[in-house]
């Protein structure tokens, strides 16, 4: 099943050919095409277990880090395939920035979560730099006003809500091209969840950003893209009002008027 | 009678109790199904839990009132016959006493002061009367509880609740146990060890600056030296075992795949299921002579130096040492490592962070309380370990920094004390006690500060 | 940061537009590093493997010497006239000739052989039989006092030769080691070579090694291990006997019945340090209150038994808990609900489901309490020659005996050479029992893992 880009002449950010992804013998994503564009909230639903996660994390090679786990067809990124040989995926990763279900900041200092993907990329000469980089960080992740006074307090001593945005000013530190957001706000309260997504819709300025998530509503309100995934399988993908207005596929018809999921 | 009585030694009376514990059992399962003409359904409880109930009766008051007999009478009658010698012995001399005495109760040995054969004489009446006592009183006791028990046997006796609430105490008993264990070791090192601090200057034994024991009287016995033979073997032990067993636990738990940690992991582990006095005897006749042919033996050494001259050396107790420990941090750490949340370390990936970034800026920092519990546990373990040390020290009380020379540790000595032929009382042979005192001090110490640690590592990523 | 930065901005970006496909310095840098930490690793196991390696070669090929024993073939005539002198072989009277009426015998035995071998040699009868272990003629008496009817024949027997004799064909002992040893003089290795070359001296397997007693400080070669490993094994019928079901007793309590008080804290804090109290305070614990209080019989198993076994406890209560902890709840809820009372479905459900892991974690400690010497210095089981086999259970618990490990510590402590080899034997033995037990504890867990 293809999904074409909409824009024809407009080069996709990420398109992806034929992809399969095999945990052991289990087969988790079959034979998924998509092309996501620049600057476009992306979002990808479906009932759970559905591998929309899994494919996300394909896009930044995140299931490396998985033993069993066995990716082929082929993902590009601005024309290059990602899965080449020659590509480091650490490289990767700092052009594909990630965003995780459950907030994970690191047991240090506000400052220093975000400082860590500058530091260990190198993007700063000099501590008046690296500042100015963690500043603007902040600043994006929609939380410099809320901890500017206590840089040097442990991340995770902040809310639950914080902590998210904590995460997310720590990705765009990296200042990456793709950002890619697991479910941000399952584990967040309605209000936190409010703020994440005014800030997911501010992102889009600079940013593709593919999100993940399992609330229809939450994919209605950010995402300009919509694609549907049932068992592994890509089932609908198109500008998000038509899909939830009207989708083409009995499944996805099914899906958002709540008979599955 | 009185003779038969005390001739019963524990055994005897225990099976003595025991057979009647059973023949309670029986009588009373056969009373309580009598009563009820063989309808089991009538009875509180199973026919046999009256048995039990009846067996428990008679055995237990009897076994408990033996066991507290056992351990007082040796008490009472050393606080009685100490009072009968001569005060210049003092209360010591009483423990001497039966070895004083041939089995006739006549003295052994014709130099004895009459007091003290008198006392000697004294102490085995006491004993002999105490023993016929404890029977007649243990007896006494079973067989009233068998009574009891046979008298309480009725179908409305609640017989289950009864057996229950015995084993309760019983399994509440076991468990306690290890206080008792702990009290014993502090109770029986703090009372030797006042003896001691009567018979030597305290200031010596912490402050002094030299270990010589002798048999004149005047010994130095501080425990300066030792303790800095103990820490410096410790520490070049940890120095040994903390990076090769961290680096060990981080590679099996971060990098390899389950292959390579499915045999690894448990060979390395057979490390610290070999015996200790394995690791002494390697110490002393495979690494010791090892390290004097490289770093001794002048120009026939293979570095050409002469800085050891035997086998027995700081250096050579703590390498071995520290291949005992390597797999008690690596698995420990491993542990630790492994709990780590997986969400940190995607974090880090997902930040474009390598592997070895990832372990060494998140994951370690992360897991550094629970590492430096382990290591501290290990430093406890360095520490006590006394076989090593025992063969591979050697047994020279020394303030040294050279790792080449033969230094003793506070086990060592504890060894030599209490295993030469000295006299029990004298300060040479009671500063074990002390000494023993201060390593239980010292490791507990570590010990609670590291479970401590550890717990509360835990605790954060639960 | 006087000027607030424009979040909108890009960060500056080092990188520069860079494709995936090139690795740029700094990453290169980077998996550099990544390669060297992961080398680390590797190197660590690696010497923690290479000194295992070490240790078993060390121990292997320094120990299977022990279960080797140089043996001298001699047809020796059993005198009528020396060793029953009355002719009524009456087996009171052979027992009146001591060890020195059947030196002459054997010494006449050796001049024999080596005359009729062909042999030449300068050295004196009294030189010639100093090869003989001081332990030959005391087998030869043994031998006869079985055999009684065996007097006024000639019997091929097999003694056993001096260490030094021994070592000399083990490769232990060679001709420039011997420059200052009087025990053996170059004369003596001439005659051996010869006698090796006639046949009549050979090495071959040992099993009084393995059962027979420790020997005095000059007779290594006729030492075993037999009787240590009998001490050893009423010990750890005493730990099995009281720490099995005391530790499991414990941990019931602890597991399915403590309420959460200051007294149950209070046990758990005790037990778990005591599992990591140095085991030679144990060994204080033991000589104070078991031997100087309660004036049990030092050097008695029973009383290493009751050290150990408080060592073990600790361990045992652990492993226990944590398999009892292991039955899920349902299965409790399950005996509850069809009326058990809490005792019952502790004893009738739980505790058998709980025993694989209970009985693994037992062996474990066992094994742990079989390898341990430091407590038993300080109880007196070292020290001494532990020279005649228990005979009954009594005996073997209360008399004084050494145990493997002790045993062990013993000979490493003498200082003939020839004792170390005894020694690494002696490991050998314990090694393979530490290794059985260990493998029917895998065993077990193997057999009966349960995944709920």
């Amino acid at each position: 099943m293809t999904a074409n880009a909409e824009a024809p002449g407009t080069e996709p950010k990420i398109s992806a050919r034929n992809v399969q992804v095999y945990y052991g013998d289990t087969h988790a994503i079959k034979d998924v095409s998509v092309d996501i564009e620049d600057k476009t909230v992306t979002a990808f639903i479906g009932p759970s277990g559905c591998g929309k996660s899994t494919f996300l994390r394909c896009i930044n090679r995140m299931n490396d880090t998985i033993d069993v786990a066995r990716v082929e067809g082929d993902i590009r990124i601005d024309g290059e395939d990602i899965y080449d040989r020659r590509v480091d995926p650490v490289q990767l990763r700092a052009k594909v920035g990630m965003v995780f279900q459950k907030p994970n900041p690191f047991p240090k200092s506000i400052y220093d979560n975000v400082a860590y993907g500058p530091r260990i990329h190198g993007l700063a000469r000099n501590k008046a730099e690296l500042d100015d980089i963690v500043e603007r960080a902040l600043r994006r992740g929609a939380i410099w006003d809320e901890v500017k006074d206590r840089l040097s307090a442990p991340g995770t001593g902040l809310s639950g809500g914080q902590q998210q945005r904590l995460c997310i000013a720590r990705a765009v530190a990296t200042e990456p091209e793709v950002l890619l957001m697991d479910e941000p706000c399952s584990a967040l309260d309605p209000i936190a969840t409010a703020q994440v997504e005014e800030l997911i819709d501010e992102l889009r300025q600079n940013y593709s950003v593919v999100i993940v998530t399992h609330s229809m509503q939450q994919a209605a309100r950010v995402s300009q893209k919509t694609a549907f995934f049932h068992l592994g399988h890509l089932v609908e993908y198109g500008e998000t009002d038509r899909i939830f207005t009207a989708p083409e596929d009995p499944r996805t018809e099914s899906y958002i008027t709540g008979r599955i999921g | 009678m009185i003779e038969l009585l005390s001739a019963a030694n524990a055994g005897v009376l225990t099976l003595l109790i025991l057979a009647l514990a059973a023949l309670a059992y029986v009588l009373a399962r056969h009373r309580a199904l009598r009563a009820v003409d063989g309808d089991v359904r009538r009875l509180h409880s199973l026919p046999s839990y009256y048995g039990y109930a009846a067996a428990m009766l008679t055995a237990v008051p009897a076994l408990l009132v033996l066991a507290v007999w056992l351990i007082v009478q040796p008490w009472l009658v050393q606080m009685q016959v100490a009072q009968t010698i001569p005060a210049a012995d003092g209360a010591r001399a009483v423990e001497t006493l039966p070895a004083l005495l041939s089995d006739a109760g006549i003295a052994l040995g014709g130099t004895l002061e009459p007091a003290i054969v008198e006392a000697a004489q004294q102490h085995a009446r006491l004993r002999a009367l105490g023993h016929a006592g404890r029977s007649l009183v243990v007896l006494v006791l079973a067989i009233a509880g068998l009574v009891a028990a046979l008298r309480m046997t009725d179908p409305t006796f609640r017989a289950r609740n009864t057996v229950e609430s015995g084993v309760r105490a019983l399994l509440i008993l076991a468990a306690s146990l290890a206080i008792l264990t702990t009290v014993g070791i502090v109770l029986s090192m703090l009372f030797e060890s006042i003896n001691f601090f009567r018979a030597h200057p305290w200031q010596d034994f912490f402050f002094g600056d030299s270990w010589s024991p002798n048999f004149r009287g005047d010994s130095d016995l501080s425990i300066l030296p030792l303790l800095w033979g103990t820490l410096y073997i410790s520490f070049i032990a940890l120095a040994v075992a903390v990076p090769i067993g961290l680096y060990a636990a981080i590679y099996l738990s971060e990098y390899a795949n389950n292959r390579v940690r499915s045999i690894a992991k448990p060979l390395l582990e057979i490390l610290a299921g070999i015996p200790t006095i394995v690791y002494g005897l390697f110490a002393l006749l495979t690494v010791g002579p090892f390290l004097v042919s490289v770093f001794g033996r002048g120009e026939d050494g293979l570095l050409g130096v002469d800085w050891m001259n035997g086998a027995t050396s700081v250096l050579t107790a703590g390498l071995v040492m520290g291949i005992m420990l390597i797999p008690f941090v690596s698995s420990l750490s491993d542990d630790i490592i492994n709990a780590v949340p997986q969400s940190l370390r995607d974090g880090s990936y997902g930040l474009g962070a390598t592997h070895s970034e990832t372990i060494r800026q998140v994951v370690l920092p992360a897991a550094l309380p629970g590492i430096v519990g382990a290591i501290l546990l290990a430093a406890s373990r360095a520490i006590g370990e006394t076989m090593i040390v025992v063969l591979g020290a050697g047994a020279i009380a020394r303030i040294s920094a050279n790792p080449f020379e033969a230094m003793t540790t506070i086990t060592t000595r504890i060894v030599s004390q209490l295993t030469g032929d000295t006299d029990f009382a004298s300060p040479e042979t009671l500063v074990a006690f002390a000494l023993g005192l201060t390593l239980f001090v010292l490791t507990l110490a570590l010990n609670v500060l590291a479970l401590y640690i550890v717990r509360r590592y835990r605790e954060q990523y639960e | 940061m006087t000027d607030v930065p424009n979040p909108a901005a890009p960060i500056a970006d080092p990188r520069g537009a860079s494709s995936l496909l090139t690795q740029d310095a700094r990453t290169t840098r980077r998996n550099r590093a990544e390669g060297r930490f992961r080398l680390y690793g590797i190197l660590a196991i690696g010497v923690g493997l290479l000194m295992l390696l070490v240790l078993l070669v060390t121990i292997i090929s320094r120990g299977t010497g022990a279960f080797q024993q140089t043996y001298l073939t001699l047809p020796v005539e059993l005198l009528e006239a020396k060793l029953d002198k009355k002719g009524n072989r009456d087996i009171e009277d052979i027992k009146k000739v001591s060890t020195f009426g059947y030196s002459p015998l054997m010494n006449a035995a050796l001049e024999a052989k080596v005359a009729q071998a062909g042999i030449e040699t300068e050295l004196e009868p009294k030189a010639m039989a100093a090869l003989l272990s001081k332990d030959a003629a005391a087998t030869l008496r043994d031998f006869v006092l079985e055999n009684p009817e065996l007097i006024g024949t000639t019997v091929e027997f097999e003694f056993l030769v001096n260490s030094r004799v021994d070592g000399y064909l083990k490769g232990r002992v060679t001709r420039e080691s011997i420059a200052n040893d009087k025990s053996i003089n170059a004369a003596q290795l001439d005659l051996v070579d010869a006698l090796v070359a006639e046949g009549s001296l050979a090495k071959r397997f040992n099993p009084e090694f393995i059962t027979g007693s420790d020997a005095s400080d000059q007779r290594p070669e006729a030492a075993g291990m037999g009787v240590a490993m009998i001490g050893s094994l009423f010990m750890m019928l005493v730990v099995l006997a009281l720490a099995l079901p005391i530790g499991v007793a414990a941990s019931i309590y602890l597991e399915e019945f403590a309420p959460k008080n200051l007294f149950t804290d209070i046990i758990e804090v005790n037990i778990s340090n005591l599992a990591a109290v140095p085991s030679i305070v144990f060994g204080i614990l033991g000589l104070a209150v078991f031997i100087n209080y309660m004036h049990l019989p030092s050097s008695a198993p029973l009383v290493g038994g009751l050290v150990l076994t408080l060592m073990t406890l600790p361990t045992i209560i652990i492993s226990t808990r944590a398999s009892l902890k292991s039955v899920p709840p349902s299965i409790r809820d399950a005996a509850l609900g069809v009326g058990a009372s809490k005792m019952q479905s502790v004893f009738h459900h739980v505790l058998p489901l709980a025993a694989p892991g209970i009985l693994t974690g037992t062996i474990i400690g066992l094994a742990q309490a079989l390898g341990e010497t430091a407590p038993l210095l300080l109880i007196g089981m070292v020290g001494f020659i532990a020279s005649n086999p228990p005979d009954g259970i009594a005996s073997g618990l209360m008399d004084p005996n050494s145990a493997m490990p002790a045993q062990i510590y013993e000979w490493a402590k003498r200082a003939d050479p020839a004792f170390y080899e005894r020694a690494w034997g002696g490991i050998i033995i314990l090694l393979v029992f530490l290794v059985t037990m260990n493998a029917i504890a895998v065993l077990l867990r193997r057999r009966f893992e349960r995944r709920w």
